[in-house]
């Protein structure tokens, strides 16, 4: 597929965004936007793993699992080097920068299980994403869930104290807002096509 | 009025929202003379279901319904075709009170624009009924106030202004300003849309930055692009006063409880919601980008005033220092 990395960026984004156009990532998503510090927090951690893992899968996937025939795996070799690499990043970051782990720590071990790791590396395999393109891929869509999550952290903070109806509270209105806000970026469908 | 028909103790009286409700009644008469009677009986449709779903809620707070709930209706009424059904207009005002401000606590509390949110649901949900089912309008006097509804325009001959910009034909400005164009029911007429801005302002029941600036920013936009050579913009106030863009700066912009409290925020929040309706008008797939912009804008309210604040403290402890 013929596109330039930055254009697959900016899509990841605005238009093919992963919570709010895929919905994946949303457990994290949910539980971790009541404050904003530590929504930002998690997003910087996210971005950092789907780039640095949409890079690696591709690699495995092209130059592992394909040559060998092995891409009916590709599923729990996916998740396993995911869950490696969110165990190296965290042991690297705990040894040489302890402010920063002090900052991510808890969330890095979550990031394993969130969806849009794993979403992002097979979205590049089902588009056929050459390397910069996948690249471009996860480091964009690790910012259009950051945004999103430090967007959500906001509305939730601005509404912390408002009347809510009692059996909405918490992840009720969570959902309420991410759905609103969904509705919002369906406008920007069809600016860029990824597919 | 309506107002004074109901039960002291039913409806809470806001002043502003009252200013916003008088500012509107050129509009809805202009409406009417354009699109026909039908015009009123959705009003009433829309006002009625919007009340009763806020009364639902009110109840149970014990609060009162408030008159933001007749401002809702009304601006979500007029973002209409007058030829949408009386069932969809009254599912999407119910939809845009429940969700956009019902579940949020009621007035005050609403994070979105209620009437937005309500709109940009049936546009996605029913597209056909808001974005194909235009009519006629009335040009000469009586007009629409002796006529049920305008006569249907042939949709495969006839479109909306910004659908007919993209078959490369454009209407006269003078024929735009004044009205003469079909659409939603409050967006025609330039000048009966200014005469409102102009009572708002007046009753100091709007911000002027806020009506101001996302035109600044579709102006500014526009012209860059056609500076640079890019293909399908029109003229920049072609494009400013054709569609729902104009109606949405002097009535939905200005909305108070959504809009950022800062000032500079004010300008950023327009600005980008006018630079935004340009990229989904002129690049997306809808014709019309406004409300779109507007309901983005709304989720990143809280993040500008609060990067405006924490700004001005930091600005504050230097100057201290």
């Amino acid at each position: 597929m013929e596109m330039s990395p930055f254009i697959v960026f900016m899509a990841s984004i605005f238009t093919n965004n992963m919570i709010l156009a895929n919905f994946l990532g949303m457990c994290s998503f949910i539980a971790v936007s009541k404050e904003k510090s530590a929504a930002w927090g998690l997003g910087q951690a996210v971005t950092f793993v789907l780039t640095g893992t949409s890079v690696i899968n591709y690699l495995v996937y092209h130059y592992v699992l394909v040559p060998y025939g092995l891409v009916y795996l590709r599923f729990i070799v996916f998740i396993i080097l995911i869950a490696a690499f969110v165990q190296l990043v965290e042991m690297i970051i705990e040894r040489y920068f302890p402010v920063l782990h002090l900052h991510l720590g808890i969330f890095l071990p979550l990031i394993t299980v969130n969806c849009a790791v794993f979403g992002v590396s097979l979205f590049t395999v089902i588009r056929q994403y050459n390397l910069f393109q996948a690249a471009a891929f996860g480091f964009g869509s690790g910012v259009g869930w950051t945004m999103a999550i430090v967007a959500l952290a906001g509305i939730r903070q601005k509404i912390k104290n408002a009347p809510l109806p009692k059996g909405l509270e918490g992840a009720g209105i969570t959902l309420i807002i991410t759905g609103i806000m969904a509705l919002a970026f369906i406008g920007f469908s069809g600016i860029i096509h990824v597919q | 009025m309506v107002t004074q028909i109901m039960p002291r103790n039913f409806l809470q009286r806001q002043k502003i929202m009252r200013k916003v409700l008088i500012s509107l009644i050129p509009v809805i008469l202009g409406g009417v003379y354009f699109f026909g009677l039908r015009l009123l009986l959705l009003l009433v449709v829309v006002t009625v279901a919007g009340i009763a779903t806020e009364y639902l809620f009110a109840r149970k707070r014990k609060a009162k319904v408030t008159e933001a709930v007749l401002v809702s209706s009304v601006l979500f009424t007029l973002s209409l075709p007058v030829s949408t059904p009386f069932w969809a207009a009254a599912l999407g005002i119910s939809f845009g009170i429940f969700f956009g401000k019902e579940v949020f606590g009621g007035f005050g509390h609403n994070v979105f624009n209620p009437a937005i949110v309500g709109r940009t649901f049936l546009l996605i949900s029913f597209p056909g009924h808001l974005t194909a089912a235009w009519t006629r309008i009335f040009t000469t006097f009586p007009g629409g106030f002796i006529h049920y509804i305008a006569p249907p325009l042939d949709a495969l001959t006839q479109a909306t202004p910004l659908a007919l910009f993209q078959t490369g034909e454009t209407l006269p400005l003078s024929k735009v300003i004044v009205g003469n164009v079909f659409g939603s029911m409050g967006e025609t007429s330039v000048i009966l849309l200014l005469l409102g801005g102009i009572i708002l302002l007046a009753g100091k029941a709007a911000d002027w930055r806020l009506m101001l600036s996302p035109m600044l920013g579709f102006v500014g936009l526009t012209s860059v692009l056609k500076l640079a050579g890019v293909g399908g913009i029109p003229h920049p106030l072609y494009g400013l006063f054709t569609g729902g863009f104009f109606f949405l700066c002097i009535y939905f912009v200005t909305e108070p409880v959504t809009a950022p409290k800062t000032i500079p925020a004010k300008w950023l929040y327009g600005i980008l919601i006018g630079v935004i309706t340009v990229i989904i008008r002129y690049f997306g797939i809808f014709a019309e980008g406004a409300s779109f912009a507007l309901l983005i804008m709304n989720i990143f309210v809280p993040l500008l005033d609060d990067a405006v604040k924490s700004l001005q403290a930091l600005r504050k402890k230097e100057a201290a220092a």
